[in-house]
């Protein structure tokens, strides 16, 4: 039977833009299950904190759950709308998205900041604040994954002039807006993430890799070097205990809550931390009173949610029909994971405080709604996975015309290409 | 299988960039176990040193009350004010923080910011803000901005008996008066609580470590003062002491029959509310019960009442008076206006404030010569049964003993003793005298002089104050009556701006002290006025006490200074306060 499937497959000769016929299927379940686990596990935390919210900040704790309900909800709005949008219309709606992301990102550059977080990162309407970034990384993944499937087709991946320096512009110019101009770093480095996975997964060869990655380092290096309060930040990171009254502050009291959760926790009701001592406990500090709640047992299980989860988005990548969803759902996977890496790293210490939340758990509207759309984007590319993983260097795609179970050659079957049913 | 090659790195990469997810989220179990599990004792002990916290639950202090005619009303209460505090490290914006500050608050929007730069957790930055004010502060919401409650005594009556009652300081101790004399049972016991609490000191309920140990608050105290004579007593010593060109001075009204004090003025005073603003500390101190002075001749009824007493002269006992007593190589010598040399009573000797009357009674003490005897036994009487030299015991901070000189040690006894008959070389408070003269005028029993009616606990229990005797058989009834027929009798010779009726008995005592001088011997030209004397029916009911220090008016400083002063207050009783009235 595989026999038969690859010599189909190799008869097909589909082209390199991997342009399949693959028949809509039951989409990842698993992948909808974890997702959801992991926002109620976030809820629960935001949940439990609130009384603590509520006497810190003077507010209503309820509205916490209330507008974290609401995010979620759009969120999954969102979801359902991403996971029915063909994956190739982002790439007809290419051109009007990037218009959007940059008019966005600017947007936020001249409305005046707020006094709370005196950075030029968010753009608010009513109760609501949005972080441009998380559209300008969305719009990046699939920028970027139909520069590289073209790039593929045409074997240009390899050019310095067609491929590597605008990848390098583009780097360049993300970086001066989002890690200059906004000073979000954490961001910067996600996107940083994302653009060398992608490009890493789509073949480019690996001594370019390492070279390039080499050139990245040294502006990170030197970028890091020429201001102070970066280099306080990088020093805060090396020996937070010593500077726990100013700014390793908020480090150290992540320190604390994570060392005093102990093997069981404090229990879910019983955070102390949040009570004002860490900083951000709703947001970006959520996993260290987690982790105090619920104890090494409590965290183990959490990052294996997450490691599942990731497994669920990298298992859809592998399967992917084409060269675009495989590229774009790999950048959503490097999005969540590096986020998700660089949330946790700074809550055990491990890496440098980055203002960046954790996917799913965070309280937050605009992180919540992005993370879900985009997750809703792999769940619709789950619909259309073939049947096997690419093992071995080669991918099966014999099934996309072999697959039905009932003997019904084609029928409902699909050409995302042109995004539409025959 | 060469057209598919791209594709064979590129999910081939996928895996290996999930592996190195995975593998940082091994190296992050790692980690978290270090943390959670090796590190937890650490961290939890730093949790512990941040979160656990122990604070002393201030008890309410007790409040002071006072007679008001019939009803007994509080003259010193409570005030719930507000410090406020900033932490500096949750400050976001110090300027919006500073300007929240200056618009509720008021004050200066640079000092504030400079609170809010000390690299500390706790800065105060206003005290004594009222409720409203901090409310309206705490309405912005601020994080790092905070109010502790704190207790502060008001004075519904001004500065009224502000040297008895005293003031309670900025650590919550009672200084001077009741306040410091008091300050135990006006304190309480303060609560404790030991708790695990938010970051601004908030103990969280969740806790099981929590101790909790409520505050007991202090006693309410009621005292023996009457507000209505106090008020007065303090308006007429003013005027007193305005007439007499006196800068200072006393008051002390004493009940004869249990030693409560009435009324017990100083002049000058000052306002309990603004203590901080005074800056002499001299005004704090009740100089009727801390300031021992020689006393003068308001002490010769008291020789007389131990020579009738120790039955070494009778009533109508007479000697004749040379005007000038030689006691080894000093005199004692009369006033001017002593009636010449002659025979003369011992109502005369009170009357006409005879020097050698009195040093004639110290010699009858001794079979008729100043010795050893005589000494002694005027030194029993002065220290044994009217109690001088020793503290009276009154619910009052640093009272003052006076001094009594030994009848046995030391250099001129004789001239020592002959001095101390007549209120010289020894010293004694005018709260001393009044209750001296309290308790030879009552029939002989000397009551510890008292201001505390009674105490009442929290919880209601009232505790009064029986009144506590101090010495028994000070005197006879019958030398009680005869010094106070006597006493009236130096009245009734006076000359008072305005005569008493003679429905009451009123009688009393001048005396014009010579004022030590800090360089030896006596100063010149400065006296000190006093006058101690009674109001009463067919016994003295009222003991009054008055000191004029320094009066600058020509003529005695007893009889010009402290008389008519006496006088008015007598007056006063008798008018406002039903003094009884005889019955024969």
């Amino acid at each position: 039977m595989r026999a038969l499937e690859q010599r189909r497959a190799q008869t097909a000769r589909p082209s390199r833009s991997s342009v399949a016929l693959v028949r809509r299927h039951k989409p990842d379940y698993v992948l909808l299950v974890l997702t959801l686990i992991l926002l109620a596990v976030g809820l629960i935390v935001v949940y439990s904190i609130s009384p603590a919210l509520a006497v810190e900040k003077g507010v209503n704790g309820g509205q916490y759950v209330t507008r974290q309900l609401i995010g979620i909800g759009l969120g999954l709005g969102l979801f359902a709308v991403a996971s029915r949008i063909p994956i190739h219309v982002w790439r007809r709606v290419l051109t009007p998205m990037l218009v959007v992301a940059c008019l966005a990102t600017l947007l936020t550059l001249l409305l005046p900041v707020n006094e709370e977080y005196p950075a030029h990162r968010w753009i608010r309407f009513g109760g609501f604040s949005f972080q441009s970034v998380e559209l300008l990384k969305f719009t990046l993944i699939v920028w970027l994954a139909n520069f590289l499937v073209y790039r593929i087709e045409k074997n240009l991946l390899d050019s310095f002039q067609k491929t590597w320096r605008p990848l390098l512009l583009v780097l360049a110019a993300i970086g001066i807006v989002v890690a200059g101009l906004q000073s979000d770093l954490g961001s910067a480095a996600v996107i940083a993430a994302i653009m060398v996975a992608m490009v890493f997964v789509s073949g480019v060869p690996l001594k370019r890799v390492l070279m390039v990655g080499g050139i990245v380092l040294i502006g990170v290096v030197l970028f890091i070097a020429t201001s102070d309060y970066r280099r306080d930040r990088l020093a805060t990171f090396m020996n937070p205990e010593a500077n726990c009254l100013s700014t390793g502050y908020q480090a150290c009291q992540a320190l604390i809550a994570v060392g005093s959760g102990g093997m069981a926790g404090l229990g879910l009701g019983n955070s102390v931390q949040a009570y004002g001592y860490l900083p951000e406990a709703e947001n970006d500090s959520i996993f260290a009173i987690y982790a105090e709640k619920f104890g090494f047992i409590g965290v183990t299980v959490l990052l294996g949610l997450f490691i599942a989860l990731f497994s669920r988005i990298k298992q859809t990548a592998d399967r992917a029909p084409d060269e675009f969803s495989r590229l774009v759902v790999v950048g959503i996977l490097v999005w969540l994971s590096t986020q998700a890496i660089i949330n946790i790293g700074a809550m055990i210490g491990l890496l440098p405080l980055k203002g960046i939340t954790l996917p799913l758990i965070s309280y937050g509207g605009s992180s919540v709604l992005m993370v879900l759309a985009v997750l809703g984007v792999v769940f619709h590319v789950s619909r259309y996975t073939t049947s096997q993983t690419a093992r071995n260097g080669y991918i099966n795609r014999g099934d996309s015309y072999d697959n039905s179970r009932n003997g019904r050659r084609f029928r409902g079957a699909y050409n995302p290409a042109f995004g539409s049913r025959r | 299988m060469k057209p598919f090659s791209v594709q064979s790195v590129s999910v081939r990469r996928i895996h290996v960039w999930y592996a190195l997810i995975v593998l940082v989220f091994a190296v992050f179990v790692v980690r978290l176990f270090y943390l959670q599990i090796i590190r937890h004792d650490h961290y939890k002990a730093a949790a512990q040193s941040d979160q656990y916290k122990e604070y002393e639950i201030p008890a309410s202090r007790g409040v002071i009350k006072a007679h008001d005619g019939e009803r007994v009303i509080p003259i010193v209460l409570n005030q719930e004010l507000f410090t406020v505090y900033v932490d500096p490290q949750l400050i976001k914006d110090k300027a919006k923080a500073a300007d929240a500050l200056v618009k509720t608050l008021g004050g200066d929007k640079a000092a504030y910011e400079a609170a809010m730069q000390q690299d500390s957790r706790y800065e105060v930055v206003a005290k004594k803000v009222t409720r409203e004010q901090k409310e309206a502060l705490l309405n912005h919401k601020l994080p790092g901005i905070g109010a502790q409650s704190q207790e502060y005594r008001t004075y519904p009556q001004g500065s009224l008996a502000a040297q008895v009652l005293g003031f309670v300081d900025d650590s919550g101790t009672g200084r001077y008066g009741i306040e410091q004399a008091l300050n135990k049972k006006l304190a309480g016991k303060p609560g404790e609580l030991k708790a695990v609490t938010d970051i601004n000191g908030v103990p969280l309920a969740a806790s099981e470590d929590n101790i909790r140990r409520p505050a007991i608050p202090g006693k309410d105290v009621i005292l023996t003062i009457d507000i209505g004579m106090q008020k007065q007593a303090e308006q007429l010593l003013k005027q007193g002491l305005e007439r007499a060109r006196s800068d200072s001075g006393s008051v002390v009204i004493l009940d004869a029959k249990n030693g409560a004090v009435k009324a017990m003025a100083n002049y000058p005073t000052y306002d309990p509310a603004a203590y901080q603003q005074v800056e002499n500390a001299d005004l704090f101190v009740n100089n009727a019960v801390a300031g021992a002075l020689e006393v003068g001749s308001v002490m010769k009824p008291i020789t007389a009442a131990a020579a009738l007493d120790m039955k070494v002269v009778r009533p109508d006992s007479t000697f004749y008076d040379a005007r000038q007593i030689k006691i080894d190589d000093a005199t004692v010598r009369n006033i001017e206006e002593d009636g010449g040399a002659g025979t003369k009573s011992i109502a005369d000797i009170l009357n006409l404030s005879l020097n050698t009357g009195a040093t004639w009674l110290l010699m009858q003490m001794g079979g008729g010569e100043l010795n050893r005897q005589g000494r002694e036994a005027w030194y029993n009487y002065m220290t044994n049964h009217f109690r001088f030299g020793k503290e009276t015991g009154i619910e009052q901070g640093y009272e003052s003993p006076g001094t009594v000189p030994s009848p046995t040690e030391g250099y001129g006894l004789n001239i020592t003793y002959a001095n101390t008959s007549f209120g010289q070389a020894m010293t004694a408070t005018m709260l001393q005298m009044a209750a001296a003269y309290a308790a030879v005028l009552n029939g002989g029993t000397y009551y510890q002089p008292h201001l505390v009616e009674a105490t009442i606990s929290s919880d209601g229990t009232r505790e009064d104050t029986k009144p506590k005797v101090l010495a028994k058989n000070v005197v006879s009834p019958e030398v009680s009556k005869q010094i106070q027929g006597m006493l009236e009798y130096v009245v009734d010779k006076h000359h008072f701006a305005r005569q008493f009726s003679d429905a009451y008995s009123v009688g009393g005592k001048t005396g014009t002290a010579q004022i030590a001088s800090p360089s030896g011997g006596y100063l010149e030209n400065e006296y000190n006025g006093t006058y101690v004397g009674f109001v009463g029916g067919d016994s003295a009911e009222y003991i009054i006490a008055v000191l004029v220090n320094k009066p600058k008016i020509p003529g005695y400083a007893g009889s010009r200074a402290a008389q008519p002063l006496f006088g008015d207050i007598a007056h006063m009783l008798i008018d406002n306060f039903n003094v009884t009235t005889k019955t024969r």
